[in-house]
């Protein structure tokens, strides 16, 4: 992955859409900016969707990176991955 | 012939218990039974306890239905309404002159009751196995434990049980407000494809997965089966809040937030090593299943039955001694696992076992694996019945599932938290292990925990 191809609003997008389509059943408010925790993302979740984002990314980002301000919302979660792979 | 609402099928992994507990039976003359207990202060109300307790056992009859084959060789199911005929929960408080629980930084002692409970044989089987014992000290504080048949409620369901009681108490809600997935008729947690086909596809990658597993062997702190009688003994002991905390962030760090359990296995695999080191017994392997929860996300979840699969690690000696690198392997093998589908083949292989004679997974596993099952059991539950403040009356102090486990491989290790403290519960078969091996254990679980 190089910052051109994903920029951290492409990963929020991808992160937000695998977890609404694929891995939570959130409720109808659910947004980019929905608390990740309260609309159910748990340890098998946060590991099916690391595992979907080295899919599209090619980029493995370990559970221990993720802090709960990271994992806040979709948009900090692509923030911190971003900022991750960028410092790699 | 019975409605298909007056039956309730058994899950896959109800089977596989179903399974456990008659090999428990036949060959270590206990059933396989779990606890949950709760350390309450002054005021628990012994009466209303034991009526809500039968109110609520009435109104599901699930906690006393007995289990039959359909036409006598089909999948196992709960025939509710045979509920009727089984005895109700049991129910007895016990005053006791023993001197009351100490606070937090005190040694834990539990009644020997509740061991008893735990090893107990059932003459009749499954049937009237929720059984409630209170222990109440002279300053007024109690113990309080719950015993079922594992495979009734798992860990999670049963914390749900518990808060169902106390809101029962409390008229927040009746007896029979279950969720939806408790009842007749809803759909499995996990959707398994519709072609048996598929199906058999998904348990043959499990079983293949299950078999590798035997090509290292593996020892346990109690040894291959050898037809001991079950005699759990359970210790707990608590970190400080400071030192919890400590911990805690050290399991974020090392494994993260949302799945700190891979630091807590690891650390469990290493106190089990320096016991096997210290007796040079030291196993090509050690071996642990995980249970992982299937409730779906965001879904109510069902109280009864057990909801959960399986996954398991495999370790090699050489990667336990440095905690770092076995903190790697574990994750390394949880991410393959989870990408291979592993825990919803484990829901699909559990299927079947739904149709086969019980004493058979027990025989498969145990020859897979040179006459072991695992090297022990292990859980991480996170924070017990958060928001469950006050039961019956009393302050809830503290609380913790206790599990069973057979006498091979004779240990299991949860770790939980409550008010803020980790607290950490060992049963174990009591004559696999000598006062210099615990000691040894959890001196070695302390400074892994602690860093």
């Amino acid at each position: 992955m190089s910052d051109g191809e994903w920029t951290p609003e492409r990963l929020t997008e991808l992160i937000y859409r695998v977890l609404r389509d694929d891995l939570l059943t959130p409720d109808g408010d659910f947004s980019p900016k929905s608390n990740l925790i309260d609309s159910g993302l748990d340890s098998l979740a946060v590991t099916q969707l690391l595992l979907a984002i080295e899919e599209a990314t090619g980029i493995w980002t370990d559970e221990s990176l993720l802090t709960p301000e990271n994992l806040e919302t979709s948009e900090t979660l692509a923030a911190s991955i971003h900022a991750h792979v960028s410092g790699l | 012939m019975s409605r298909v609402s007056e039956r309730l099928p058994l899950t896959g992994a109800d089977a596989f218990l179903r399974a456990f507990d008659a090999e428990t039976r036949r060959r270590n003359r206990a059933d396989h039974l779990s606890q949950i207990v709760l350390r309450l202060g002054p005021g628990f109300d012994g009466a209303a306890f034991e009526r809500v307790l039968a109110e609520v056992v009435l109104a599901n009859p699930i906690l006393r239905a007995p289990i039959r084959r359909r036409s006598g060789i089909g999948a196992a199911e709960y025939r509710l309404d045979l509920a009727h005929r089984e005895p109700g929960p049991r129910f007895a408080l016990h005053e006791s002159a023993a001197a009351a629980p100490g606070g937090w930084g005190e040694p834990v002692a539990l009644p020997a009751l509740f061991e008893e409970r735990l090893n107990a044989l059932h003459p009749r089987g499954r049937a009237g196995l929720l059984h409630a014992d209170a222990v109440r000290y002279a300053d007024g504080r109690t113990d309080l434990a719950l015993t079922w048949l594992h495979m009734l409620l798992d860990g999670w369901g049963s914390e749900r049980f518990l808060e169902l009681l106390a809101a029962c108490h409390r008229g927040k809600r009746a007896p029979d407000d279950v969720p939806a997935a408790d009842g007749p008729g809803t759909p499995p947690d996990v959707a398994l494809p519709a072609t048996q086909r598929e199906r058999g596809h998904m348990a043959r990658a499990w079983q293949r997965w299950m078999s590798d597993l035997g090509r290292h062997s593996v020892r346990s702190p109690a040894g291959p089966e050898r037809g001991a009688r079950q005699d759990l003994a359970v210790d707990r002991f608590h970190f400080a809040s400071g030192e919890s905390e400590r911990i805690r962030d050290r399991a974020t760090t090392l494994a993260g937030f949302l799945t700190p359990m891979i630091f807590y296995l690891a650390v469990a695999i290493r106190a089990h090593h320096a016991v096997m080191r210290h007796r040079g017994e030291v196993p090509e392997s050690y071996v642990v299943p995980l249970p992982v929860n299937l409730r779906p996300k965001g879904s109510e979840g069902g109280i009864f039955r057990t909801r959960v699969s399986l996954l398991w690690f495999q370790v090699a000696t050489r990667e336990v001694e440095d905690l770092e690198r076995l903190l790697a392997a574990l994750k390394a093998q949880r991410h393959r696992a989870i990408r291979e589908g592993q825990i919803e083949n484990g829901v699909a292989a559990m299927e079947y076992v739904r149709f086969a004679p019980s004493r058979l997974y027990g025989t498969m596993a145990r020859r897979a694996l040179r006459g072991e099952l695992c090297s022990f059991f292990f859980a991480y539950t996170g924070e017990f019945c958060p928001g469950l403040e006050h039961f019956f009356g009393a302050r809830v102090e503290d609380g913790f599932g206790v599990p069973s486990v057979p006498a091979s491989p004779g240990s299991a290790l949860v770790l939980s938290l409550r008010e803020a403290r980790l607290g950490v519960t060992h049963v174990r078969q009591r004559d696999a292990w000598s006062a210099s091996e615990l000691a040894l254990f959890r001196e070695q679980l302390t400074r892994d925990l602690l860093g």
